[in-house]
């Protein structure tokens, strides 16, 4: 049998011998058989390191309050993509490419409060003026402030308090959660001035402080939130591949399915003839000239 | 199902009110927890129910329609995929020199060795998975760097619209690019291509099927600009090449994106096919990776779990001196994502259809 890697790199994160998985000098086998959680071993991985306790229980609750989340884009992807009846590992995988810059953006926020903590150290502001500061610029510029709001849980995320509950009762305040916290004050503030309605902090700005917090880098605590989700999306894949039916349009179910002919609503170009072959060289120079067809282009 | 009735409700919160659950009835959370609903959100009928809209196509049970034309009658009069592309991204019939054009792109564009593509699919076939997953690995290969299309041409066309504007001449322009870009995997611009014709002769494919515009007119500024601008020999690419033409031909950078990810996945497929009969399958701990590879920290032996408090450094900053200090020297564990900052936006150009779903 074949054991020689596909390809060849330097790696920092792991070895492997026909004796054993080393991950960042430690023994794979060993760091379980010592009683270390899985949660120990994503400090390992990614940190290179040994957590505390309470950052260990932070992790902990962080991942599974964001392993489960019902409809959102990532489970609704993992469903769409089960419709086809692919392998399972494929409507996970297209679950956990869902998390991009709306869904879930964990390392955006991240580098959002990297940027703002590294200008308050630069420009000698402390960490409530930097909040007042990152808040009136993303509002000034009208883009959204990373980590609040949420289109289903519109008075505020069942998960974010909390989470942020959790990291105080650890004692686990740091540099993060003061910016963070300051945020949401800096934003509820603005938004009451500005008379616009109440938008609560979401799981990415509480969850995300709080990754942050205990050590991991955005794309870290990104990969870890992203990838926990992975875990609820194939259940909610299985669900449909093992108690709903394949395409998920038929006409026999006694609900109107996902994607039923019904469902279909079309507004682009009105029905039209199909040019003749001979004809396509002047009807597709005239379509050109006329150019309505630019308004559909994408 | 909708909201449990009050009395269940109330019966359930008042239980959970006595038993007291962790800090949830904290006041610092911006709700009394134990005064929620239970249920799923009964529907909605203010609103219109839910439809997938398109303006891209429609089918019902005896036709299928895109922008406005039946896909089994342009079948039936000739057409092919080269034409239904423009159809489907553009709303049009392309004229013939056009639709020969997108033909020669397409095959210039879906073999390319074992570069990320054709090696992701590769590697992928070796789990026993099915054909269709390695081919959908490789459309993930494309991104920023390697297949850059989206990058290219939303470059191109930012500096044009300023160009459109009269902040410059197309050459002013040109050179301002390459100064801003000039070591961007997506200038279009590189010492890839200095002795492989394709990408020129991809040009030169353009100008006499007459389906050259201002996107290769500009793009070829790029290439004066960079080689003036640099001291190594560089030329036009296979990224600038087909990039320029595919968006002289009227797709949009995102379009172009999609559809030579899309083409690059045949070949892809057949790379998946011929990983499965030329080579046999990984199992899971099969392969091995040396330790003359591996450099990060040496064996060391596991704490016992009772010295953690002994061993555990907490990574919590108080000061942004103190976060300082840690970030960089964090930057020395490779794989842990510090020495990345990246800007990840959202890549669309808008949200929402906001036409559609009234009553």
């Amino acid at each position: 049998m074949d054991r020689k890697p596909p390809f060849r790199r330097k790696t920092a994160i792991s070895y492997k011998t026909e004796e054993k998985t080393v991950m960042r000098g430690y023994d794979l086998s060993e760091l379980a058989e010592a009683g270390y959680s899985f949660y120990d071993a994503m400090f390992v991985l990614f940190q290179n390191r040994i957590p505390t306790e309470n950052e260990k229980k932070m992790l902990k609750y962080e991942m599974g309050v964001f392993l489960e989340h019902s409809m959102s884009p990532s489970a609704v992807g993992a469903i769409g993509v089960s419709a086809g009846r692919p392998n399972l590992p494929v409507c996970v995988a297209a679950a956990v490419s869902t998390f991009g810059g709306v869904h879930g953006p964990g390392a955006a926020h991240g580098y959002m409060l990297n940027k703002y903590l590294e200008r308050a150290r630069k420009e000698g502001k402390t960490i409530d003026e930097i909040a007042k500061i990152l808040v009136d610029e993303y509002m000034d510029a009208k883009k959204p402030v990373m980590g609040m709001g949420q289109p289903q849980h519109i008075d505020s995320d069942p998960r974010a308090e909390p989470i942020h509950l959790k990291q105080e009762e650890l004692e686990l305040e740091g540099v993060y959660l003061e910016l963070q916290r300051a945020i949401e004050k800096h934003f509820h503030a603005r938004r009451k001035k500005d008379g616009r309605s109440y938008v609560g902090v979401n799981v990415v700005g509480s969850g995300n402080a709080a990754l942050m917090e205990i050590g991991f880098s955005p794309n870290a605590g990104w990969c870890i939130g992203s990838v926990v989700r992975g875990f609820s999306c194939a259940a909610h894949a299985l669900f449909n591949m093992k108690k709903g039916r394949a395409w998920g349009a038929s006409r026999n179910e006694p609900m109107v399915q996902m994607i039923d002919l019904s469902m279909i609503k079309y507004i682009g170009p009105e029905d039209r003839i199909v040019p003749k072959k001979e004809e396509q060289q002047e009807y597709a120079k005239k379509q050109k000239e006329k150019g309505e067809y630019k308004q559909w282009v994408i | 199902m909708g909201y449990l009735d009050k009395e269940k409700t109330d019966a359930l919160n008042k239980l959970k009110r006595g038993r007291k659950i962790g800090n949830l009835d904290s006041p610092k959370n911006p709700f009394d927890y134990y005064a929620r609903e239970y249920g799923t959100v009964p529907l909605d009928t203010k609103r219109a129910p839910f439809q997938w809209v398109s303006e891209v196509a429609y089918k019902n049970v005896h036709r299928i329609v895109a922008r406005g034309y039946d896909t089994t009658e342009l079948m039936e009069e000739g057409y092919g995929v080269i034409e239904v592309l423009f159809v489907d991204y553009q709303a049009r019939i392309p004229t013939v020199e056009e639709g020969q054009m997108l033909n020669y792109v397409m095959i210039l564009a879906l073999e390319d060795g074992l570069s990320a593509p054709a090696a992701i699919s590769r590697i992928v076939a070796k789990s026993k998975t099915f054909l269709t997953q390695a081919c959908g690995a490789s459309i993930m290969a494309f991104g920023h760097a390697y297949g850059a299309y989206s990058a290219f041409g939303n470059r191109l066309e930012s500096y044009l619209d300023r160009v459109d504007k009269g902040e410059f001449t197309p050459e002013a322009a040109a050179e301002l690019l390459v100064k801003e870009n000039l070591h961007d995997e997506a200038l279009g611009v590189s010492n890839l291509m200095l002795k492989d014709p394709a990408a020129k002769r991809m040009i030169a494919r353009a100008e006499k099927l007459g389906v050259a515009g201002k996107y290769i007119e500009f793009t070829k500024e790029i290439v004066k600009a960079a080689q003036n601008l640099s001291t190594e020999p560089l030329d036009l690419d296979m990224l600038g090449a087909t990039g320029a033409t595919m968006m002289d031909l009227g797709f949009t950078p995102e379009a172009t994106w999609a559809i030579l990810a899309v083409t690059r996945s045949f070949a892809a497929g057949a790379h998946y096919i011929e990983a499965v009969e030329r080579e046999e399958s990984n199992r899971l701990g099969q392969q091995l990776t040396p330790k003359e590879d591996y450099d990060g920290p040496a064996d060391r032996p596991v704490p016992p779990l009772a010295d953690r408090d002994k061993v555990a450094r907490s990574a919590v900053c108080r000061t942004p001196e103190e976060w300082k200090a840690r970030f960089e020297k964090m930057k020395e564990v490779r794989g842990s994502g510090f020495s990345i900052v990246e800007e990840i936006e959202d890549p669309s150009k808008k949200s929402g259809i906001k036409k559609v779903g009234k009553l």
